[in-house]
């Protein structure tokens, strides 16, 4: 990163306030160090403490100024019109996500025939925003409020399940964001459980165990998987998110024991390894997997994030039948696909572009975010 | 434009404690003008607030990212800036941590300029600053802590308190200051009678640029 000019430093001491100075290493400019500033303020004088407030905005500057992400220091992320609680060992929700999960969610709203119900699985659920702001979304849209919505989420890492269900107690019951499962009139479940989604077990347990939602079919399978190389994840990734970040949220290559039948401990193969094994790039080693799945539980809908314009064309592919680990299937057979940018929802340009002899739309503007797959005859 | 101590707390505040938003269609930001039945003499003298210009007339321009954007970068920008295309008008907000708040902020904003435009000094916004002018001697008087809990104590919407209160300690910042309450939109909607259309009156007249 390049060193920032002394002159900028001088001008947020005497145009903002030497704690705005303390911020801009961190901040990077002017703008972000004077917002992120007021919003710790602002945190300081909206909860309550036996420590005097000048020195929690002194404390809380000091750990943001050392690089923790503000999500962190602060503790909550805002998401559509959620409150997100964040704990370092689970990774902070992305503005892009929130992007394609209003837009994923107003597709759904829209494409829903009013006496259906709607299943939803979330891999890889982290804090729960996803599933947390779709199951919003669709209860505040009034083609979708009334019909029942069974939303389940997954994930390998007990802190991030547990945070899951307490950002649901939280917009539930605290911040009224939710009604209750109970309420009169509505009617939803929404679970989290941790799980290992390359364990050979995950998914004969989500269809004998029912831990599927429930329903006559999976309306839509989402993910966020992590989708960085380890490669990238030391020369291309911001350091906060270095630092601070779980990799096992980012980088693929924590669940190799289970790809190792003979029994050995490939516990200390280098991740580049694990991926030949998989037969995909070391960052595409999920969405080999989330194929499988959705090959399995042959789900109405599929969208997965994605790293970029690239990793976007890779993984339309792979769905569409090249590449993988050929288990034989042609889960991307009868699906329309698309692939969308930062912003899906912005600008229609009628964008389209060929990939594995299919046409492929693209929506919205910004870098390539996300895969969406899309049968409706399932 | 640096506002380094514009204070949004009121704002950020306002946007946590909305209850029942579930129960509402949130694909509905338009008609949100809502008086509590109960209106005070104060709150009787406020035009209501104009409604948002349809989306069609909206341009969100999308601060592009240098950088990859997604999992390997973790930025809290939540800036969000929209042109008004009939009249060329731009309004940015990064008053809240939230995109989505700052969106609605934003046309909150857009819909009190054309209104201002269209209505001169009967706007909302021109009246909502006489009342204020009016009032700022007492409000003097009154320590901010206790007056914050006046205003939260009051119902919020067409309050004049919550305005006043959310530019206390803004800059020279007129449409801050105003954008307080237009936050509490996510209230009862109920129809609004004669101030609906004046925003649009002016909305197809072009080439004013205005910037902050
Ligand atoms: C990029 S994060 C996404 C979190 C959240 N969905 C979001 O969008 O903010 C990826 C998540 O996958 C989880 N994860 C990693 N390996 C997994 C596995 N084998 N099975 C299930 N979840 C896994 C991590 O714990 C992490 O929470």
């Amino acid at each position: 990163m390049p060193r920032l000019p002394p002159s900028l430093f001088w001008r947020a001491r005497r145009e903002i306030s030497p704690l705005a100075a303390q911020l801009l290493p961190a901040c990077r400019d002017l703008e972000s160090a004077a917002n992120e500033l007021r919003w710790i303020r602002e945190h300081v004088q909206d909860t309550k403490s036996a420590i005097p407030n000048t020195l929690r905005v002194w404390k809380l500057v000091d750990k943001r100024a050392r690089g923790v992400p503000l999500q962190y220091v602060l503790g909550t992320q805002p998401f559509g019109d959620l409150e997100i609680k964040c704990r370092p060992g689970v990774l902070i929700p992305r503005p892009e996500t929130e992007a394609y999960t209003l837009y994923l969610a107003s597709i759904l709203s829209h494409s829903q025939p009013p006496t259906h119900s709607l299943s939803i699985l979330d891999l890889c659920t982290g804090t729960g925003c996803i599933p947390l702001l779709l199951l919003h979304s669709l209860l505040t849209n009034p083609s979708t409020r009334d019909i029942p919505i069974h939303i389940h989420g997954v994930d390998i890492s007990p802190h991030a399940v547990a945070l899951a269900r307490e950002n649901q107690a939280h917009n539930t019951a605290v911040l009224h964001h939710l009604p209750p499962p109970s309420s009169s009139g509505v009617r939803y479940t929404l679970d989290f459980t941790q799980q290992d989604i390359f364990s050979p077990a995950f998914v004969p347990n989500f269809l004998l165990q029912d831990l599927r939602p429930k329903g006559p079919a999976l309306d839509l399978l989402v993910s966020n998987p992590p989708y960085i190389s380890p490669r990238d994840f030391a020369t291309a990734t911001a350091r906060a998110v270095r630092n601070y970040e779980p990799r096992l949220a980012l980088v693929p290559g924590h669940q190799r024991h289970h790809l190792s039948s003979d029994g050995s401990s490939p516990e200390n193969e280098e991740d580049e390894e694990f991926g030949q094994r998989y037969g995909c790039r070391p960052e595409d080693i999920f969405y080999t997997r989330l194929r499988e799945v959705a090959a399995a539980l042959r789900p109405r809908r599929v969208l997965v994030e994605v790293g970029g314009w690239e990793q976007a064309q890779r993984v339309v592919g792979l769905f569409l039948g090249g590449g993988g680990s050929g288990s034989g299937d042609d889960a991307g057979g009868n699906y329309e696909v698309e692939i969308w940018r930062d912003e899906p929802a912005a600008g229609d340009r009628g964008e389209k572009v060929e990939i594995a002899g299919r046409e492929v739309a693209v929506r919205g503007v910004g870098k390539g975010r996300a895969v969406y797959l899309c049968n409706d005859d399932v | 434009m640096l506002r380094p101590f514009a204070s949004s707390r009121a704002l950020f505040r306002s946007a946590g404690t909305i209850r029942n938003d579930y129960v509402l269609p949130s694909a509905n930001p338009g008609l949100r003008h809502s008086f509590s039945t109960s209106v005070t003499l104060q709150k009787k003298q406020l035009p209501p607030r104009p409604k948002h210009p349809p989306e069609s007339e909206i341009e969100e321009s999308f601060l592009k990212g240098s950088g990859p954007g997604g999992q390997k970068i973790n930025k809290t920008n939540s800036a969000v800036q929209i042109k008004h295309l009939p009249t060329g008008i731009v309004v940015k907000s990064q008053a809240t941590r939230s995109r989505t708040q700052n969106r609605k902020i934003a046309r909150d904003l857009l819909a009190l300029k054309l209104d201002e435009l269209a209505n001169g000094p009967q706007s909302r916004a021109a009246v909502v600053s006489e009342v204020k002018k009016k009032r700022a001697a007492s409000r003097a008087k009154k320590s901010r802590r206790k007056y914050r809990k006046l205003a939260e104590s009051q119902d919020d919407e067409g309050s004049i308190a919550e305005e006043a209160e959310g530019g206390e300690d803004v800059e020279g910042g007129e449409w801050e200051e105003i954008s307080a309450d237009s936050v509490e939109e996510v209230k009862a909607e109920t129809e609004e009678p004669q101030f609906l259309d004046r925003a649009k009156v002016q909305s197809t007249e072009s080439s004013i640029t205005k910037n902050k």
